[in-house]
């Protein structure tokens, strides 16, 4: 596990600092979501709500927001990723992409509607553009962290 | 045996189910907890003191970071400032070029405007059918000798027609074609023409030296010349007519015991810079 909370603490920190500062329409590169994602569909839903819940915690203890909002979307996307543990075919190569893809929008209508709950979010037309360009990028760079989470449930399975 | 396989799975199967659901609750109830925690307080955001801890270590890693990107920023910054610097500079270089050319056409517009403009009024004021004509050709080998204009036979042009500007006399024309005519420049060696020094009237016949001035021969000795007196045509030899300005004296040269007296002259006319001159046609 600590393995995976120095990955995850390097994700928040490498967003937080280099990857915030890339603006791209309005959508910032999120690694932690596919990172969530992955173990999610790799280790299962409670892995993947855990690591989810941890990477939106570290997300909004990082980024100056209320503690919770992106730990309650990652944690869902985490989960539900988990849901899909038997049912895909783990070796298709555009898994990552697409499920990072999918990911993303849940969690973007999740924040949407939270944010229409607390009333912080903006007004929902101009998420939609947004939401759609995280979703590419965010699936952009998923194929790399999957192969990053895969090498090392490779290396945890062999030092069990 | 399968039978009992396939309930412990099923068993299984629904304890899993169940465990994920019971997973999942938990995890949803901390965070709304959490959520409604935050929301609660007054800014919208207390960490505790977990988060403190969390945030004590990770700032100063945070902030390194962020320093590590803006020198990087920084760098790229300075860098494509360079190349756009480059750029900038390639764009103005081009504009300073296109802007000199046009001033250099404007002005050779203006130039050749106020040079027709004074041929426009010399032929108002000479008493001739003239036809104004520009230089196309000069003699390479004699620069003073001969030139060519773009005027000719069809344009009313014939042999010895006088060549004047609006300075004074350029020579007199010694070929013609249709369409050209060479002419014979008053500083050739081949050229002479008679004139009158305007002031004293004493009359000589100016030959070209070669050099680009013009020697005044055969005056009387009696004549009173000076430096600075004006050389007109005289009118007599029936090729330019009388009163046209042909240059100033510039020097004076008197002979011991000789019965002439001779003068250099300096030709009103820049010969050599000649671009458009007027032709002058005979009277009908």
């Amino acid at each position: 596990m600590l393995i995976y909370g120095g990955l995850l603490v390097a994700a928040g920190l490498v967003q937080v600092a280099w990857l915030a500062r890339v603006e791209i329409s309005g959508a910032i590169l999120d690694p932690l979501l596919p990172i969530a994602v992955a173990v999610g569909i790799l280790r299962g839903a409670e892995a993947g709500g855990v690591t989810g819940l941890a990477a939106g915690l570290l997300q909004d203890l990082l980024g100056g927001g209320p503690l919770g909002v992106n730990g309650l979307t990652k944690m869902v996307v985490g989960f539900a990723s988990g849901l899909f543990e038997r049912s895909i075919y783990l070796e298709n190569p555009l898994l990552p992409a697409v499920a990072a893809f999918a990911g993303t929008l849940l969690s973007e209508v999740l924040l949407l509607l939270l944010g229409q709950i607390t009333g912080l979010g903006g007004p929902p037309a101009a998420w939609a553009p947004r939401m759609l360009t995280q979703a590419v990028i965010n699936g952009a760079l998923a194929p790399v962290l999957f192969r990053a989470i895969k090498g090392v449930e490779v290396r945890l399975a062999r030092t069990r | 045996m399968r039978t009992d396989y396939e309930a412990g799975a099923a068993v299984t199967e629904l304890l899993l189910g169940r465990r994920r659901i019971a997973a999942f609750l938990a995890l949803f109830l901390f965070v709304v907890v959490l959520l409604t925690t935050q929301f609660r307080s007054s800014d919208q955001r207390a960490i505790g003191p977990l988060g403190t801890l969390i945030l004590t270590a990770l700032l100063p890693i945070q902030a390194g970071m962020v320093r590590v990107a803006e020198s990087g920023e920084s760098l790229w910054e300075q860098f494509t400032e360079i190349g756009r610097l480059r750029v900038e500079n390639a764009r103005l270089r081009a504009q300073v070029d296109t802007l000199s050319r046009e001033t250099a056409a404007l002005r050779e517009q203006a130039a050749s405007a106020d040079r027709l403009e004074r041929l426009l009024d010399l032929r108002e004021r000479v008493a001739y059918r003239s036809v104004a004509a520009r230089v196309i050709s000069r003699d390479p080998g004699h620069w003073f000798g001969t030139l060519v204009v773009d005027r000719g036979r069809r344009e009313g042009v014939d042999r010895n027609s006088p060549v004047v500007t609006p300075e004074g006399v350029v020579g007199r024309v010694i070929e013609v074609t249709p369409t050209a005519s060479r002419i014979l420049l008053i500083a050739d060696s081949r050229s002479a023409l008679g004139v009158l020094v305007q002031d004293s009237r004493a009359a000589g016949v100016v030959e070209g030296w070669g050099s680009g001035t013009l020697r005044l021969k055969y005056l009387s000795r009696a004549a009173a010349l000076k430096p600075g007196d004006r050389v007109v045509t005289s009118g007599l030899g029936g090729v330019f007519p009388r009163g046209l300005v042909v240059g100033r004296i510039r020097s004076v040269t008197r002979e011991e015991g000789a019965l002439l007296q001779e003068a250099e002259v300096e030709p009103a006319a820049a010969l050599d810079r000649l671009e458009e001159v007027l032709i002058l046609l005979p009277r009908r």
